[in-house]
């Protein structure tokens, strides 16, 4: 049961006894739940063990005053609705009690009448803050599990969807002629395309400066590259290329989340590939630099038009391939990529030479 | 004749349905489990002679932990070798290799790992090379 459904609790803070019965009675009356404490001291401990949903406390008792238990209601709990009561009402007193988070004023004495309008009025705001506050809490719940919930929703059957593909294409479910096997390749491609967009796309919304820096460690960047070039190597071979990784012996520590700088340099490495042509060559290298270290790649391939360098980390930007061919990929890499590494408090540089190739070069921090 | 029989354990029946056909074709038999819980009990009685369980099933953990009690576990001490692929569609999230992360807390990872979606022929060459050792 939520707060929003239970019986309204109110409490009546006042030291004189006959005023927080008569306000008890036309309480209950109300069907609602009726709390009395006769100082301040008293009603801050019953705010605390009831949590009540709405105060009438008078200002002027002995001990603790009502602005210093406005003080503290607004402390523990800002939605809970405090309306004060008392005989000495002042502008000025009524300005303070509003500044120190009072809801309402109510100079004594009053009518039950008066205290019934009042208090529906109290609670009525209170019930608006609750629903509110749960609705932003569901929100923002929402958004936390909007990129879980996205990947697998949209993810996965994607992925069951390519896998039929693949077995029907692969003549495992009967014989497909040729027509059906080239459109049934068209729809396959399609889907791949669908599906890394929406990788691509995944990993930029959830690019979270502080969710990257919360995973830094010191790493080697020599064996991250190690481990990419590995990978890759298959590849570049498919591709009729070369791909080096120039033996290096100096500085190569980071302070960085091992996961999203093998994503970028894995992208830079990829493009490289991509973008290369029949024959060419890829070199990975370091440099140690006065306050950063400096990982290169540096391809052989068609490079990129002058005007086009300052464009190439913008989202969905493509590079059109010279004779025409269809350009790979989402068009997002090169923004993910740039994002990491300014997470990273580096950052990330080409150079580039149209028919000779392009280097990009990402500059990360030294440890020390 | 079946040359093995192989436990597919995934949450998305029409993904099994969709990979069964390609393990047929390979003349493997092929039975499957939903979920880690009923993946464990189908281990035991039927005992399979490898595994292909999906690490996206309903959090990394689970299907990391299935995998490790598979090769650690009391209860599973009988099939402890039994060959482990992985199945994942987390891939692209690095854009490389999916490294298994666990070993920091200890874990054992599979015996090899395979991208959704899968290519039959690789699937086959995977399975085939596991199963030869």
């Amino acid at each position: 049961m939520t707060a929003l459904d239970k019986k309204n609790t109110i409490l009546v803070i006042d030291d004189e006894e006959s005023l927080r019965d008569s306000c008890s009675q036309i309480i209950v009356k109300e069907g609602y739940r009726a709390e009395t404490a006769g100082d301040g001291l008293a009603g801050f401990a019953k705010i605390q063990e009831l949590q009540p949903d709405l105060v009438l406390i008078d200002l002027k008792m002995p001990g603790q005053s009502g602005f210093e238990v406005l003080d503290r209601i607004k402390e523990f709990d800002p939605n809970i609705i405090s309306i004060v009561i008392t005989g000495y009402a002042t502008v000025e007193s009524a300005v303070e009690a509003m500044k120190k988070g009072a809801y309402d004023f109510l100079p004594k004495p009053f009518s039950p009448d008066q205290l019934r309008i009042i208090i529906k009025r109290g609670l009525e705001r209170r019930r608006l803050i609750l629903e509110t506050d749960s609705l932003r809490r569901e929100k923002k719940l929402m958004e936390e599990n909007f990129i879980t919930m996205v990947s697998h929703q949209l993810r996965s059957p994607l992925g069951t969807i390519a896998q039929y593909f693949e077995v029907i294409l692969g003549g495992m479910a009967g014989e497909v002629g040729p027509k059906q096997k080239e459109m049934l390749s068209k729809a396959r491609d399609r889907l791949e395309k669908l599906m890394e967009l929406i990788n691509d796309w995944l990993d930029l919304a959830r690019m979270n400066r502080g969710q990257i820096v919360d995973r830094f460690k010191p790493l080697s960047l020599k064996k991250i590259l190690e481990n990419i070039v590995e990978f890759m190597l298959p590849s570049a071979q498919a591709e009729n290329l070369s791909i080096e990784l120039v033996p290096y012996s100096g500085d190569d520590s980071a302070e960085g989340d091992d996961e999203t700088l093998t994503q970028v340099f894995s992208n830079l490495i990829s493009n490289a590939i991509k973008y290369n042509k029949p024959g060419g060559r890829i070199k990975v290298f370091l440099e140690e630099k006065e306050t950063s270290i400096a990982v290169n790649v540096e391809d052989t391939g068609i490079g990129i038009l002058e005007e086009h360098l300052p464009l190439i980390f913008d989202q969905f930007f493509r590079v059109k391939s010279v004779d025409g061919k269809k350009s790979k990929g989402t068009g997002l890499g090169l923004s993910i990529a740039k994002k990491i590494v300014e997470a990273h408090n580096g950052t990330i540089q080409v150079t580039s030479e149209v028919g000779k190739g392009s280097t990009f070069t990402v500059f990360l921090p030294k440890m020390r | 004749m079946e040359k093995a029989k192989i436990l597919v354990i995934d949450d998305d029946p029409d993904f099994v349905d969709a990979i069964t056909p390609i393990l047929q074709s390979a003349q493997y038999g092929v039975i499957s489990a939903a979920n880690p819980a009923q993946g464990k009990e189908k281990i035991l009685a039927e005992k399979p002679d490898l595994i292909l369980l999906d690490i996206m099933m309903d959090s990394l953990f689970d299907g990391f932990s299935l995998c490790n009690d598979i090769k650690t576990a009391k209860e599973f001490k009988d099939v402890k070798d039994t060959p482990v692929i992985f199945i994942s569609a987390v891939k692209e999230m690095t854009g490389a290799r999916f490294q298994f992360q666990g070993e920091e807390q200890g874990l054992i990872g599979p015996d090899d790992y395979i991208d959704k979606p899968v290519k039959p022929e690789d699937l086959i060459a995977r399975v085939e090379k596991l199963l030869k050792k």
